[in-house]
């Protein structure tokens, strides 16, 4: 009843708060991950912008911060990465990297740069913590993360579609064997027909619930960008696609970041407030994360 | 030990009596037309008024006079004077029936005449009649309380349409919400747009806002004390109403004439069943939303000393949503039970004695299931409580009060269970118990004809019992976990500047013990109540007021100014990196800290005659800080209201027509605005600003009214009236909330983040039948 008050009754307004001044912080997305066909540990780094705002491809550019000094270390060896633009890539490369990035590269405007570790010179593994330094500008960031051993998917299978029947649509379900002897977090993603991998709404769990048990739960289809929600099709997988399911263990620090930051951009409206996004970056924003990953493929079909 | 018992004992019982022979005339106030008793209506000696008592919350008087020949008078505001000519020479009994009124009418607010408005030790308590707030324009012709508590100064809206209130600076969960002495933990329906008291069913509304008495205990900022009416013992009577989104109907009437009497009162909305043909047709079929109330209470007069009253209130919101195309099933039953078994006893013409025994609950449930997964979750409160309270009036003047309580508590967190597919999981959490009790003490004594004292104190205990499993220890039921003791003073004085002005000053200091965690601004059914505990101590306020009280005219127009002070310890908070995972216990997501409120509130009203109302003006600033949100910097609480003003009239222009306006403008409430977005996972994340670092437009609202009644001089069982309401006359697009729009597609190059205001309610006309058969 509410929904629909709202809907008959509420109207929009544009709204322009007073300007709030604010310094441009430093924000790092940064990975190194454990798992096949894992590409080197890499970060992006950026400035963030005042809310209000409207940006161009060319400002988009200058969000990138370049010439940073950024090392990543395994407590023995340290390794500087090195900044790469997506415009200077070889083919094969910006494919791999717009895959891992979850972008379309022939769709790209706007030239992406990363630091990367092109010579794999650390080589990432379980059970590690990895730290990271960042000298820019007179400034120092840091942070560290650790990749948890990894705890398969025991299996993977298609049930049909909830409710009404469907011919063309199936949920996919998995199951894991939860270890009772830690405490583990969960991310997974999803690619469909070589796209690159997205995220669902609801990315990440802990095994607080389900702990030491052998869990089935329903992996979620991630909405494509712009694609809006519908009741009928939501979370289902199309029959004859090909999907690619990367199934990832996280660290608490790295869990945190993202639970925070789903919650926060699902947690808008009159009877929520705001949910500060909990970082493991000394000195910025963002996530210094490790994965222990796999990548499954399967077909969609019956 | 034993000294001071005796001295109390003597301080009590045997002082009083340490004077000239004094005989006491008592008895019940009641309704002539109805019977209901009359709470808080004056009887004074005439040509005397020193010499005056008051009725209690029972109906109950006495007063004790030396030997002689007296006039006593009865007044009560809406009532005709009533005037008893007594010679006494021995204890009198005279219980008297009071005529409604022919030439007041209109009576807006009863804070009864000058003589109490300005004499008596109350500071910032207002009684509100419920046929004061049927006149009012009501959002959607829904009559409400909460919303009537609003326009009073010192009381601001949670929200635009809301029944959620702050008093004073203080939080949501700081008011003490009583339904016939039950205390009532949500008081909201739908989302806290309507509130759960059915008006049809209430006989009063008491606010007390600044420093309340001692024998009301357990929260820090506010007590709304509502008594249910009790049932005409004359003859049968019915009463409804059809409105726009609810209908009701009260049936009442004697079992046994003068003795024994009953009502029944209930409402339920109907507006989605009006649309079940259409849903039924659609892949929603099963979907319904709804609320209703029941009212329920039956008293009984054994005789002239004892009274036995049982009530009850049963509400639910039910929510069911269905979904055949993707075989989903949502369901979301919540409410609260009130149970109040009382009996007054006047043990002797000086001396009434009030037991009660009270259950009250709130539940609320919410389940779902979708193929192989479903879940439930419950969370809810369940108290069973006994009190006894004492009145004794030893001489005109004083007024003694006294008694104990004990509550037995349950708090239920959130607890999950769920299914999928073979595998069963819980967060496997246990209610938690608590045991408060408390013993108070309070005397008003009227030490000159100029200045009266009202000494009160409680002594308050909580104690955490089992069952409950801790990491090192398991205790059994009712053993003690952790304990916490506190005395409670309360002071307050009037000083009589001349006989219709005084100055009033008070103190006091509450505890509570129950807590309540909003991460909105306002509270909804799913936030949980937790006790005080190892974890989470009682939260304390200490608020200190005074004012000053103008009555002309006898008491036609009233006029206060009130400043408090008030310091808030141990208040809670969410942390700041808060999400709503039911795998943490939520103490474990709570930070503790400290704020403070202050204010002065201006109030002018006009009581009697054919035109009433008033304007309430008032100025707060409230704050909290808390060292583990961001780095204890102090921050606006998210009602702040600097500015708040309500202006209300009334005026019966005719036997037909009743009409009337609301005028409310406030300071727009503060929000934490976004400050900056930057990119992660090729999204565009939100950093916000400051907690509450800016606010939204000012809010301002014209409401109309118009009662029309048909006949109103016809002798007819039956007789109805229209009630005719315009919410947002001027269709003022106030802000509800901002909505955030985040555009963007870093790989294509386009980015863009805007703002906007969302308005929930324009003009609403609405339209009410009333109907009543006596």
């Amino acid at each position: 009843m509410l929904a629909c008050l709202v809907m008959l009754l509420s109207c929009e307004t544009e709204f322009i708060p007073l300007n709030i001044n604010t310094d441009p912080e430093i924000v790092v997305e940064g990975y190194i991950e454990q798992g096949e066909g894992a590409i080197p540990p890499y970060l992006l780094l950026t400035n963030s912008k005042p809310f209000f705002t409207t940006l161009s491809p060319n400002q988009l550019d200058s969000l990138f911060i370049h010439n940073a000094d950024v090392v990543i270390t395994d407590g023995v060896n340290s390794v500087k990465l090195n900044e790469i633009c997506f415009n200077d890539l070889p083919p094969a490369t910006k494919k791999l990297l717009a895959e891992n990035l979850g972008i379309n590269p022939d769709s790209v405007k706007v030239n992406i740069c990363a630091y990367i570790d092109l010579l794999g010179a650390i080589k990432p593994a379980e059970n590690h913590s990895y730290s990271l330094k960042i000298n820019v500008n007179g400034k120092t960031v840091e942070a560290v993360t650790t990749i948890p051993p990894y705890v398969p998917l025991d299996s993977l299978w298609w049930r049909e579609a909830p409710g009404k029947p469907s011919d063309t649509l199936l949920q996919l379900y998995s199951k894991i064997k939860d270890p009772n002897d830690q405490v583990n977090f969960y991310r997974f993603f999803c690619g469909i027909n070589n796209g690159p991998l997205r995220t669902p709404f609801n990315s990440v769990f802990d095994d607080v619930l389900i702990n030491g048990k052998d869990f089935e739960f329903r992996l979620i289809k991630p909405r494509e960008p712009g694609e809006e929600f519908d009741q009928k099709t939501f979370g289902l997988f199309h029959t004859g696609d090909s999907i690619s399911i990367k199934w990832a263990c996280i660290d608490e620090s790295h869990f945190n970041f993202w639970n925070t930051l789903e919650f926060n951009k699902s947690n808008q409206g009159p009877f929520s407030t705001y949910t500060t996004i909990n970082s493991n970056i000394k000195g910025g924003l963002g996530i210094w994360g490790g994965y222990s990953s796999r990548i499954y493929k399967l077909k969609v079909k019956r | 030990m034993n000294r001071i018992f005796w001295i109390f004992i003597f301080y009590i019982f045997l002082l009083p009596q340490i004077s000239a022979q004094l005989f006491t005339i008592s008895g019940y106030l009641k309704d002539s037309e109805n019977g209901e008793t009359l709470i808080g209506a004056n009887v004074y000696v005439k040509n005397n008024v020193d010499k005056n008592t008051a009725s209690n919350n029972y109906g109950f008087y006495s007063i004790s006079l030396p030997p002689g020949e007296y006039i006593l008078v009865y007044t009560y505001l809406g009532f005709k004077d009533e005037e008893r000519l007594i010679t006494l020479s021995s204890d009198q009994k005279i219980n008297v029936n009071l005529k409604s009124g022919v030439l007041l009418k209109e009576i807006v607010i009863e804070e009864n005449t000058s003589l109490d408005q300005v004499e008596n030790t109350s500071l910032g308590r207002i009684d509100l009649s419920t046929e004061t707030i049927k006149k009012m324009p009501a959002l959607l012709g829904e009559v409400d309380v909460l919303k009537a508590l609003q326009l009073l100064p010192g009381v601001s809206a949670a929200d635009e349409g809301s029944a959620g209130f702050y008093v004073r600076g203080g939080g949501a969960d700081q008011n003490l919400l009583l339904l016939d002495e039950a205390p009532v933990y949500n008081s909201g329906h739908m989302l806290g747009f309507f509130s759960i008291f059915n008006s049809d069913a209430i006989k009063n509304t008491t606010l007390i806002k600044g420093n309340m008495p001692a024998n009301y205990a357990g929260r820090i900022s506010s007590v709304i004390d509502i008594q249910m009416k009790e049932g005409n013992d004359k003859h049968f009577a019915a009463e409804g109403g059809i409105g726009l989104i609810a209908s009701r109907l009260t049936l009442q009437g004697p079992i046994e004439k003068d003795k024994t009497s009953f009502i029944i009162s209930g409402r339920r909305t109907y507006l989605l069943d009006l649309a079940q043909p259409f849903i039924k047709k659609t892949d929603f079929a099963g979907t319904n939303y709804y609320f209703y109330d029941l009212n329920a209470k039956l008293n009984h007069q054994f005789s002239d000393r004892d009274r036995l009253y049982v009530s009850g209130y049963f509400g639910r919101d039910i929510l069911n949503y269905n979904s055949s195309e993707r075989g989903f099933n949502l369901n979301m039953p919540y409410g609260n039970t009130t149970l109040t078994l009382r009996w007054n006893h006047v043990i002797n013409s000086k001396l009434f004695m009030n037991s009660t025994a009270l259950y009250n609950g709130y539940n609320f449930k919410l389940s779902g299931d979708q193929d192989l997964f479903s879940f439930r979750l419950n969370n809810g409160v369940r108290d069973y409580q006994g009190k006894v309270d004492f009145d004794y009036y030893p001489r005109p003047g004083r007024t003694i009060r006294f008694g104990a309580s004990i509550i037995h508590h349950r708090f239920t967190p959130n607890i999950v269970q769920g299914k999928s597919g073979e595998v069963s999981f819980t967060n496997d959490y246990k209610p938690k118990y608590g045991v408060e009790s408390g013993i108070y003490y309070q005397d008003e004594i009227k030490l000159s004809s100029k200045f009266t004292l009202n000494l009160g104190l409680r002594l308050s205990r909580f104690d955490q019992v089992g069952p409950y499993q801790s990491d090192q220890q398991e205790y059994k039921s009712f053993e003690r976990i952790k304990t916490f003791v506190a005395p409670e003073p309360r002071l307050f004085g009037t000083f009589l500047l001349n006989p219709s002005t005084s100055l009033k000053a008070g103190f006091s200091m509450n505890e509570q013990y129950a807590h309540l965690v909003s991460n909105s601004a306002s509270t909804l059914p799913t936030d949980v109540w937790v006790a005080s505990s190892s974890q989470v101590s009682p939260q304390r306020g200490l608020q200190w007021s005074m004012g000053w009280f103008k009555s002309l005219q006898e008491g036609t127009y009233n006029i206060s100014i009130e400043g408090f002070y008030k310091i808030l310890k141990n208040q809670i908070d969410y942390k700041e990196s808060y999400t709503s995972n039911q795998s943490i216990e939520i103490e474990k997501a709570f930070v503790f800290g400290k704020g403070a409120a202050y204010g002065s509130e201006l109030f002018f009203q006009k009581s009697k005659g054919r035109m009433t109302g008033w304007v309430g003006y008032t100025y707060t600033r409230s704050w909290r800080e808390f060292s583990e949100i961001e780095n204890g910097r102090r921050f606006p609480a998210s009602f702040e209201k600097p500015h708040d003003l309500e202006i209300v009239w009334n005026d019966e222009v005719s036997k037909k027509w009743t009409i009337g306006a609301i005028f409310v403008y406030s300071t727009g409430r503060p929000f934490t605005p976004l400050r900056s977005v930057y990119y992660i996972d090729q999204d565009l994340i939100t950093r916000y600003a400051p907690r509450n670092s800016a606010r939204y437009q000012d809010y301002h609202r014209l409401d109309l009214s118009a009662n029309y009644t048909p006949h109103p001089n016809s002798l007819r069982k039956f007789k109805s009236s229209w009630s005719f309401a315009i919410y947002n006359v001027y269709n003022r697009k106030n802000p509800f909330f901002i909505n955030y729009d985040l555009d963007s597609d870093l790989a294509t190059g386009k980015a863009k983040a805007t703002a906007y205001k969302v308005s929930l309610f324009p003009v609403i006309p609405s339209i009410t039948w009333n109907f009543k058969w006596n």
